[in-house]
């Protein structure tokens, strides 16, 4: 009873805080999925080439051959004039990309010789090197037919030059390939969690040390424990708070999201983000209960930001263990809070079967976790140090 | 009604390392009685042990070493209850700043067991009595030094406790809020509530106090009335007789004779 009074005045109290309420329901929830899923958005649509876009092509020397800019036309291509100096032009940035055909092009073709042709490309505009790697494409296409024609105008089945077809078969559940954006989703849950629980941690504990209200505070007939407890129920009402905002913004987010352009069956729908939630929440009180512990720790503001601050690189740490070790989920992994979390939101979103155990063990691994931190806290709150 | 038999309290000086780890005895040996319906002022240089004490009473801290009865309550095993009967100010105690004066007084009121309504109508007393209804639905970001005193003397008062300690309370008052806060903790003493007063200002405990108890380097050196004081240790001028008594602490002489 008396830890929802602490609890309740903590809330109250931080909500009148502006620095709380920034990070606990903007930077968290908002800017920074905006700003780590909005590049991701982006650099996914700079990398991927879509044939079905109309893409703006100078030709030099469009005369010497029609067939080519024919070709290049009916696959969405728009041939323009190229001005008279395409290499600084296409330098500039005026044009994105651009084509030179020699006269002896036609030529060339027609002795069977090798036909030339050269293709301005700036390698520092992605937009550029995206429309390139689209016009390379066609071409090689172009390339291909006009080789099956020659071989077979000299009686040559074409297949005789195919001496080997190999065929990549991926037996991985997930296909990797969308790893680094299934990742992306834990990672933002635990950096919203931490962002939403930060300054409030922060505040109650190390700050009502700093302001001297601490001890009138413990003077009170009250047990320490309930200060501890309502001091971590309050960071948990803005950790989870901070979650739910995330997890609607995140929705927001991928629709925008060009799904078609990754492999595997990724996806970012409304069931698809509630099971994430459900198995990602357990962290909401591991969470608090790790800000709280480490904030009680600490004698000021700027030390517990401090200690915090490091403290942020630990959600890091499972996202770059799983980008460059091939972690497999195992029985030993799934009670570890964080890394368990990882694991499962990536098959959640690969839309993978879910081991019940698995989530299970995450569940109750994460929430002893939790409880045993809360303990700790209550135990450093005993302490006379805490006053000193 | 306190009673303070032989507290000792040692701690561990910061930045000695993991293996040098020196211990200061702030607290080494106090003992004093504090009586209903009257101030006792617990007088001493600074470091002396003045608040380690306090805190001790207070159950804050544990003692190393003696006993203490509030009420003839223990300290060291009727915690809550100690606590229940006692108001407690530290020294620069903190408010809530983004809380009003009303917020910051109702949670500590609700923290000791009151109701909402019975927390908001005791408030109001305490508004009424220590003339605080001019700022008290008013945030206390920007507060003066004396309305937040009164704030959180309100706050140490909020449960009726029979026995009132208050660390250096005058610290940062200008002279009219000193004389406000005089006049309050007598009256409180006159309604037969037992008071401990920690300065170290003698002028100020002269003012104020039944009797003295002079803490110096952990130890009371000697505990009286004013005339009392005066009279053993042989200065009529207190702040002679103040000098002499914490002078003669270390070696021992008078603090043999004084203590109880």
């Amino acid at each position: 009873m008396k830890a929802l009074i602490v609890m309740y005045k903590e809330i109250v109290d931080n909500l009148r805080d502006r620095q709380t309420f920034f990070y606990a329901l903007l930077f968290g929830p908002v800017l920074l999925p905006l700003i780590i899923g909005g590049s991701l958005v982006a650099s996914f649509k700079q990398f991927a080439i879509d044939f079905d876009e109309v893409t703006e092509l100078a030709i030099v020397n469009e005369t010497a051959a029609p067939n080519l800019v024919a070709f290049l036309y009916s696959n969405n291509v728009d041939v323009i004039t190229a001005p008279d100096e395409v290499e600084a032009a296409v330098r500039a940035g005026d044009i994105m990309i651009a084509l030179e055909i020699p006269d002896e092009f036609g030529e060339q073709l027609r002795k069977a010789n090798p036909a030339p042709l050269t293709l301005y490309v700036n390698d520092a505009d992605k937009d550029s090197t995206r429309a390139a790697r689209k016009i390379s494409a066609l071409v090689s296409g172009y390339k291909n037919t006009i080789n099956s024609l020659r071989m077979q105008h000299r009686g040559i089945d074409p297949q005789v030059f195919n001496s080997i077809e190999l065929t990549e078969f991926d037996v991985s559940e997930d296909g990797s390939s969308g790893q680094l954006l299934a990742s992306i989703l834990p990672f933002l849950f635990i950096m919203s969690m931490i962002m939403g629980g930060f300054y409030l941690a922060i505040d109650t504990t190390a700050g009502e040390r700093e302001r001297m209200s601490l001890e009138p505070l413990l003077a009170l007939p009250l047990d320490r424990a309930d200060v501890v407890y309502g001091k971590f129920g309050a960071t948990l009402c803005f950790v989870l708070m901070s979650s739910c905002l995330t997890v609607l913004s995140i929705y927001a987010l991928f629709q925008f999201f060009p799904t078609e352009l990754i492999s595997g069956g990724l996806r970012f729908d409304g069931s698809t983000l509630v099971k994430a939630f459900l198995l990602v929440s357990p962290l909401t009180v591991f969470l608090s209960a790790a800000l709280i512990t480490v904030s009680a720790y600490t004698r000021s503001t700027k030390e517990a930001q401090t200690y915090l601050g490091l403290m942020m690189i630990v959600p890091m740490a499972p996202f770059f263990l799983l980008q460059f070790f091939s972690l497999g989920a195992s029985t030993w992994s799934m009670a570890l809070p964080m890394l368990s979390q990882y694991q499962l939101l990536e098959k959640v979103v690969l839309q993978d079967d879910i081991n019940q155990w698995h989530a299970l063990l995450s569940v109750g691994g994460t929430l002893l976790a939790g409880l045993l931190l809360l303990r700790l806290a209550t135990k450093l709150y005993r302490r006379d140090r805490i006053l000193m | 009604m306190i009673k303070a038999e032989h507290l000792e309290k040692a701690f561990t000086k910061p930045g000695g390392g993991l293996f040098k780890r020196e211990q200061v005895k702030a607290v080494q040996d106090v003992s004093f009685s504090a009586a209903d319906g009257s101030v006792t002022g617990l007088l001493g240089p600074n470091g002396a042990g003045k608040s380690t004490t306090l805190r001790m009473l207070a159950t804050l801290i544990h003692p190393d070493g003696g006993s203490a009865t509030i009420d003839g309550l223990d300290i060291n095993t009727d915690v809550l209850k100690v606590r229940q009967q006692l108001g407690f100010m530290p020294h620069n105690a903190g408010i809530y700043p983004r809380l009003s004066a009303r917020e910051n007084i109702s949670y500590y009121a609700r923290l000791c067991g009151l109701d909402k309504a019975k927390a908001q109508s005791r408030v109001n007393e305490l508004a009424d009595q220590l003339e605080m209804t001019e700022f008290i639905e008013r945030r206390a970001m920007g507060f003066s030094q004396g309305q937040r005193t009164k704030v959180a003397l309100a706050r140490a008062l909020v449960h009726q406790p029979q026995t009132i300690m208050l660390d250096e309370p005058t610290n940062g008052l200008d002279v009219m809020a000193t004389r406000g806060l005089r006049t309050i903790i007598r009256e409180l003493a006159d309604q037969g509530h037992c008071i401990v007063f920690s300065s170290h200002i003698m002028q100020e405990v002269a003012a104020l106090c039944d009797r003295v108890a002079i803490i110096a380097h952990g130890t009371i050196a000697i505990e009286d009335d004013l005339d009392g004081i005066r009279k053993r240790t042989g200065h009529d001028d207190l702040e002679d007789a103040f000098v002499q008594a914490i002078g003669a602490a270390p070696v021992g002489t008078s603090a043999a004779g004084v203590s109880q």
